[in-house]
């Protein structure tokens, strides 16, 4: 008997121990090394005087990418791992403004039906190779081509003839590839409008595109990612998976990539023929950890030194002031909503959020202040409006807050069947979320927000992750009531009013968001070439939008990310996807004798 | 061992059990390969309802893609066509599994999934890497690890937790049990990371390269950790079985040494149990782990299953579920001559 | 209810006859003499009335957020290093919400319990019964049953549950009791194999002992060899598998719950089942570095099941086992 308490007790000890443990390690593990970074260190690390540690900037991207295919890859990751290798025709600066990226200059006709880009002289990949356009060409066409399968083929549809050609049936009979290549709008040329000869053709520095109307933010979408030329022979040669090799990814961009160990590792080297503003000073170590205990484990241990932070180390973080220091947030690219479905039946039942004052009740009582300290503890922030701060067209002007009374208020307001809460729980209203720990959390609070500021009982509706995108696919499934964002795919009010919220949009048509002149004030603002003429339009558009609250428009995304103070002169912007300056990579240093 | 049969006659007995064995495979295959189509086909959305939080591929380019796979045939076709073969729309014959295709990785945009999982990576100057670096290879090597971690912990520790019953040894190996089969992986991971990357330095917390031996302890102690607890428990269980047997006392009787007695005859009959549940242990230990893989960033096809559910890449699904499935039958099959070895009295052909 | 008298001779040679007491009532004095296994059974006996009494024995709501509380420091750590003093209202802390971790812990024991007792039951009983036919009686049905397991084998468990959650979890069927049902279902679907096999492997090898054979040769039918002889002398094994496969199951819960698939969570606190020690574990492993004691109360719950259930186990074992009849 004695023995069996001993043993017992020696457990319980022992789990205590461990878990105790696990909560001090801060004092441990920050070393002397944590000096304040001294500014004048910063500057001669590329000179690399004597033979110390090499310039490495390890940065923990969290999920491996599925695809690094510049015409079939979609995800944040992905594009974050292209980006390093190659360029686009344009680029972006630091206030995601467009600027010449491969491309040196680039031209409208006068009803932008079409654009010309001509090339930097003498543009080389990394291995020396010419690059002309005619790779560009080719990097069009493969976006387009229905046999590529790539799920961003879409985003160039403004091409003449490219809908057509991404919807033919390329196994008919009389498909013809070159046919096509023929009719859709993209050629490169030389200066004069001659004829290309091949790749090697250095002189050929002219891409035309064509569009089937007018598209004058083209030349913002000219510079993501399904424009980066990989090259046609290294995708023939190396098959289905070329794009796992470090010898098919041959680019342009400003580093190259070294070496490929999928699920481990990708390693960078700095590429010295980047026609960029500059040529980096250091290599770059991705790291895949995807659990963030882990990951902040490993940063604490110097083994990186830039990880994304997590909500849960928020207070390991505070408790420790060099920690503190080198926590920096800034706006991200996404805005986060609670979205309702606006069709007229839910259930056989006439749906509540048809009428736009229970709409404004469910906005108004939405605590977006409390859900970012309780929630996202800090990591993201709250907002009333659509574009988030940063972008173009960002307009702080909203009829909507955080107003309890306000939103009580509108309810009584609401129609007849709506008017007190006591008619809405009723009808047994449920929220709907794709199931992961975090957005239970997320979803418990939403309910305990309701139920505190408008006195509804919402029901938790947990589905699968992948369920729920195929809930919102369909009109007649969309939820009721769920959460959902959008992030900037490039920096355009196109990309946020039109893309997004016109209603023939598939984003607006699911959950059936109509409304006439806002649809008539986005396309006039598409087609018009004036850039005051045309924010101003975006904006009356973003105005009209606010005012029909189709969602209670909730918080942006942050960027919060740890990095090591012998990491400097990054310039944030809210497109950076995996490490503070990703977007401008050239600017940042790393002083690689600051490092333990 | 008696009287010794003729050789030939052991192995014409063998041979036809294992052809037996072997034709049962179909069987198997057809029916866990039918069942998981079934299911998968039943749950809501498709290999292009990505992440929520990320962009919507469009109507017009689904329908493309579906043509593009074939998804849009009807489902007994898909179903034929992965697991015999179909025509394609130019009339040529497109093999499925007999041939050892097991489809194309929707998610990773048509790379073939026996490509994703067998298939090593290339090396450092692009050199072809041998195959046990593809993510089977590397599942494969860690659950072998973690399989004589277990066994040759677990095994003597259940043996001389009951030789030595209510000794320390004995409270020791309940403790290691109790600890295995409370925590969780992904608890018992974040521990040892803490205690021996963080604190004694012994490791990274992020391995670089998989070519040290060093790095593959942790994950293999965590993946071994729950096989260790349950082969100590169940051998202890088994020896203490053992141990009250009349041949135990004959032996002892006939003045066998001690050491002799324990081997030959305790450990070898306690064993039965012990190596019934290796048949699946190994099986689940070799096909890697998704918490083990999510923790120590491991290359390993683990994840691939699970990730393959989530995201509908139905190729994937199914190929892993049948490439599973063969697995376990392999060894439980091995697992049986195991028995016949261990003891002779049970006979193959029963 | 005795043991065929020529058959007991052989099986325990030892094995006085002194009949003053029928085996049942000896075994349970056997099993009163353990203490180490009373004590198993009253830990166990406590958690079940824990589980029953969660309303009146948790301080607090488990679902009630409080703003601006969240990850409160348990009652010994007077202060975090983030600043953060603890409130002797919530003894173990607060969670990611600021909800009370102590009534959460004992509200776990609800999920839990049911989680790892249930479907363990179901397990055990359709296990060995499958696994002795096919072990005993050899030959077609052997090879019938034994296929059959090894399709339900070569699902890999974790796979069948993933797939069997996602597809079904939004039908009627994986809404039924918080999906709890379709929990026990596709637990126990995949677990009996495992029991069968064992039982098959413990019974190939029983039926070439000399007592078997004995039995057998006195014409002693067969269901009665297989409860008489085959179930007792099979028993330890089975005993160690339950006590592995309830704290296994508990185990599993929480890994669905890595992977998003775990039970639905109430929304409102009359619900039955609110959260489990997996979910637990869960938030306390994410939360490791600022706030590692959430793992403490789970931990520390599955520990003592664990144990309770070894203790109890080893004592039954002796206590039932046919060669200890008369001893003392």
């Amino acid at each position: 008997m004695r023995k069996l308490f001993a043993l017992l007790s020696l457990l319980v000890i022992a789990s205590m121990l461990l878990a105790a443990c696990g909560g001090t390690p801060a004092e441990t593990t920050d070393e002397p090394g944590a000096v304040d970074a001294p500014t004048e260190a910063a500057a001669p690390a590329d000179s690399g005087t004597e033979e110390a540690k090499p310039a490495v900037l390890r940065v923990n991207v969290g999920t491996y990418p599925d695809i690094i295919d510049p015409q079939k890859s979609s995800f944040v990751i992905e594009i974050a791992t292209l980006k390093l290798i190659y360029q686009g025709l344009t680029s972006l600066n630091e206030n995601l403004e467009t600027v010449p990226g491969a491309a040196e200059s680039w031209e409208y006709n006068e009803d932008a039906t079409q654009l010309v880009f001509t090339l930097q002289p003498d543009l080389k990949y990394s291995d020396g190779s010419t690059l002309n356009a005619k790779r560009f060409e080719f990097a069009f066409l493969r976006n387009i081509d229905p046999t590529t399968g790539g799920e961003y083929a879409s985003i160039t549809d403004e091409i003449l003839n490219a809908p057509e050609w991404r919807a033919a049936d390329a196994s008919a009979d009389d498909y013809n590839r070159d046919e096509w290549t023929a009719k859709v709008g993209v050629k490169a040329s030389h200066a004069d409008g001659s004829d290309c000869a091949d790749y090697e053709d250095a002189a050929c520095d002219t891409l035309t595109l064509t569009f089937s109307k007018p598209a004058p933010y083209f030349h913002t979408i000219a510079g993501i990612w399904v424009s980066y030329p990989a090259k046609q022979e290294n995708i023939e040669e190396g098959g289905d998976l070329w794009w796992n090799s470090s010898k098919y990814q041959i680019g342009n961009g400003p580093f190259v990539m070294k070496t490929v160990e999928p699920f481990v590792r990708q390693y960078f080297t700095p590429n010295a023929n980047f026609a960029g503003p500059a040529v980096p000073s250091y290599d770059i170590e991705y790291l895949y950890i995807t659990d963030s205990a882990v990951s902040f484990e490993a940063y604490r241990n110097d083994e990186f030194d830039v990880i994304a932070s997590a909500a849960e180390d928020l207070d390991a973080i505070s408790g420790d002031a060099d920690l503190t220091a080198q926590h920096i947030t800034w706006p991200g690219s996404c805005t986060i909503k609670i979205q309702f479905s606006l069709q007229p039946t839910w259930n056989g039942m006439p749906n509540p959020f048809t009428d736009k004052k229970v709409r404004e009740a469910f906005a108004f009582a939405f605590d977006a202040e409390g859900w970012v300290t309780d929630v996202d503890g800090d990591l993201s922030s709250p907002t009333w409006t659509w574009i988030p701060p940063g972008y173009p067209g960002y307009d702080p002007e909203s009829p909507l807050n955080f107003n309890p009374e306000a939103a009580k208020a509108a309810l009584a307001e609401a129609s007849e069947e709506f008017n007190s809460a006591e008619k809405i729980n009723a009808m047994g209203l449920k929220i709907t979320f794709g199931d992961t720990p975090r957005n239970r959390q997320r979803t418990e609070w939403l309910v305990a927000n309701y139920q505190k500021h408008l006195g509804i009982e919402l029901g938790l509706d947990p589905v699968d992750t992948t369920t729920f995108t195929a809930l919102q696919k369909d009109p007649n499934t969309y939820p009721l009531l769920s959460r959902g964002g959008w992030c900037a795919d490039y920096p355009d009010q196109q990309n946020w009013l039109s893309v997004y919220w016109r209603s023939d949009t598939t984003f607006a048509s699911r959950p059936g968001y109509v409304n006439a002149e806002f649809d008539a004030l986005v396309n006039e603002a598409d087609a018009t070439l004036d850039p005051v003429k045309r924010a101003e339009l975006y904006q009356q558009a973003q105005q009209i939008l606010l005012n029909d609250v189709p969602a209670a428009f909730g918080y942006n995304s942050l960027n919060h990310y740890m990095v090591k103070p012998w990491v400097t002169g990054y310039q944030l912007t809210p497109q950076d996807a995996v490490f503070p300056g990703d977007t401008l990579p050239w600017t940042i240093t790393v002083d690689a004798s600051m490092m333990p | 061992m008696g009287s010794q049969p003729k050789f030939s006659r052991i192995e014409a007995v063998v041979t036809t059990y294992l052809i037996r064995r072997l034709l049962w495979l179909i069987p198997v295959i057809l029916v866990v390969g039918a069942v998981t189509f079934i299911l998968m086909h039943n749950t809501p959305g498709g290999p292009w309802d990505t992440d929520p939080e990320r962009r919507q591929v469009d109507a017009s380019t689904v329908q493309s893609l579906e043509s593009f796979y074939g998804l849009d045939k009807p489902l007994w076709r898909q179903f034929f066509a992965y697991m015999i073969g179909d025509f394609n729309n130019k009339g040529e014959f497109v093999c499925g599994l007999p041939c050892g295709n097991f489809g194309p990785s929707y998610r990773q945009r048509g790379v073939p999934v026996q490509a994703i999982l067998f298939s090593p990576p290339e090396g450092e100057d692009g050199e072809m890497r041998p195959w046990y670096y593809s993510r089977f290879g590397y599942s494969l090597r860690l659950g072998l690890i973690a399989l004589v971690i277990a066994i040759s912990i677990g095994i003597p520790l259940g043996a001389i937790a009951a030789l030595k019953q209510n000794t320390i040894v004995d409270y020791v190996s309940l403790l290691v049990a109790t600890a295995g089969v409370s925590l969780p992986g992904f608890v018992i991971a974040i521990f040892l990371i803490i205690i021996f990357a963080s604190w004694l330095d012994w490791v990274d917390v992020v391995p670089r390269s998989w070519d040290e031996i060093r790095v593959w302890i942790l994950p293999a102690v965590v993946l071994g950790f729950g096989t260790l607890a349950f082969t100590a428990r169940l051998m202890r269980t088994s020896m203490l079985e053992v141990l009250r047997q009349d041949y135990i006392r004959t032996a002892r009787a006939k003045g066998l040494a001690e050491w002799a007695v324990v081997i030959v005859h305790m450990v070898k009959n306690a064993l039965i149990p012990v190596i019934t549940i290796l048949g699946p242990s190994l099986a689940s230990l070799v096909t890697g782990s998704f918490i083990i893989e999510t923790m120590f960033a491991f290359p390993g096809m683990g994840r691939a299953y699970v990730q393959a559910i989530g995201q509908r890449d139905y190729s994937m699904i199914m190929g892993t579920t049948i490439i599973f499935a063969v697995l376990v039958a392999i060894a439980n099959l091995s697992v049986d001559f195991i028995y016949v070895l261990v003891d002779p009295r049970i006979r193959l052909d029963e | 209810m005795t043991a065929h008298p020529a058959v007991s001779q052989t099986i325990a040679s030892f094995g006085e006859a002194t009949k003053a007491k029928t085996p049942n009532q000896e075994a349970i004095e056997r099993l009163m003499r353990n203490k180490a296994s009373v004590m198993g059974f009253f830990v166990i006996l406590l958690f079940i009335l824990v589980a029953i009494f969660a309303r009146v024995l948790s301080p607090h709501d488990p679902l009630e957020i409080t703003s601006g509380q969240k990850y409160l420091p348990p009652m010994w750590i007077k202060e975090t290093p983030g600043g953060k003093a603890s409130n002797p209202d919530y003894p173990l802390g607060t969670d990611s919400l600021g909800r009370d971790v102590l009534s959460r812990v004992i509200f776990g024991a609800r999920v839990s319990m049911v989680v790892g007792f249930v479907p363990t039951l179901v397990i055990v009983v359709i296990g060995t019964l499958v696994g002795m036919v096919a072990g005993y009686l050899g030959g077609r049905w052997d090879n019938l049953l034994m296929r059959l397991t090894d399709v339900i084998y070569a699902f890999p468990d974790l796979l069948f549950f993933i797939i069997v959650m996602v597809s079904l979890r939004d039908s009627w069927l994986g809404q039924f009791m918080n999906g709890m049902f379709l929990l026990f279902i596709s637990l126990a679907v995949v677990n009996w194999v495992g029991v069968a096999r064992l039982v098959r492997g413990q019974v190939l090898s029983l039926k070439q002992k000399e007592f078997i054979e004995a039995a057998r040769a006195i014409g002693v039918r067969t269901p009665r060899i297989m409860t008489h002889h085959l179930l007792p002398n099979t028993l330890g094994v089975i005993i160690v598998l339950i006590a592995f496969r309830v704290p296994g199951l508990i185990i599993t819960e929480a890994i669905l719950g890595y992977l998003g698939l775990g039970l639905r969570p109430p929304a409102n606190s009359d619900s039955m089942f609110v959260t489990s020690w997996g979910g637990l574990l869960l938030e306390g492993q994410s939360a490791i570095n600022a706030q590692p004691w959430i793992l403490l109360g789970p931990a520390i719950c599955i520990a003592l099941v664990v144990l309770a259930f070894t203790f109890l186990g080893d004592g039954l074992r002796d206590a039932l086992d046919p060669r200890m009849r008369g001893t003392k």
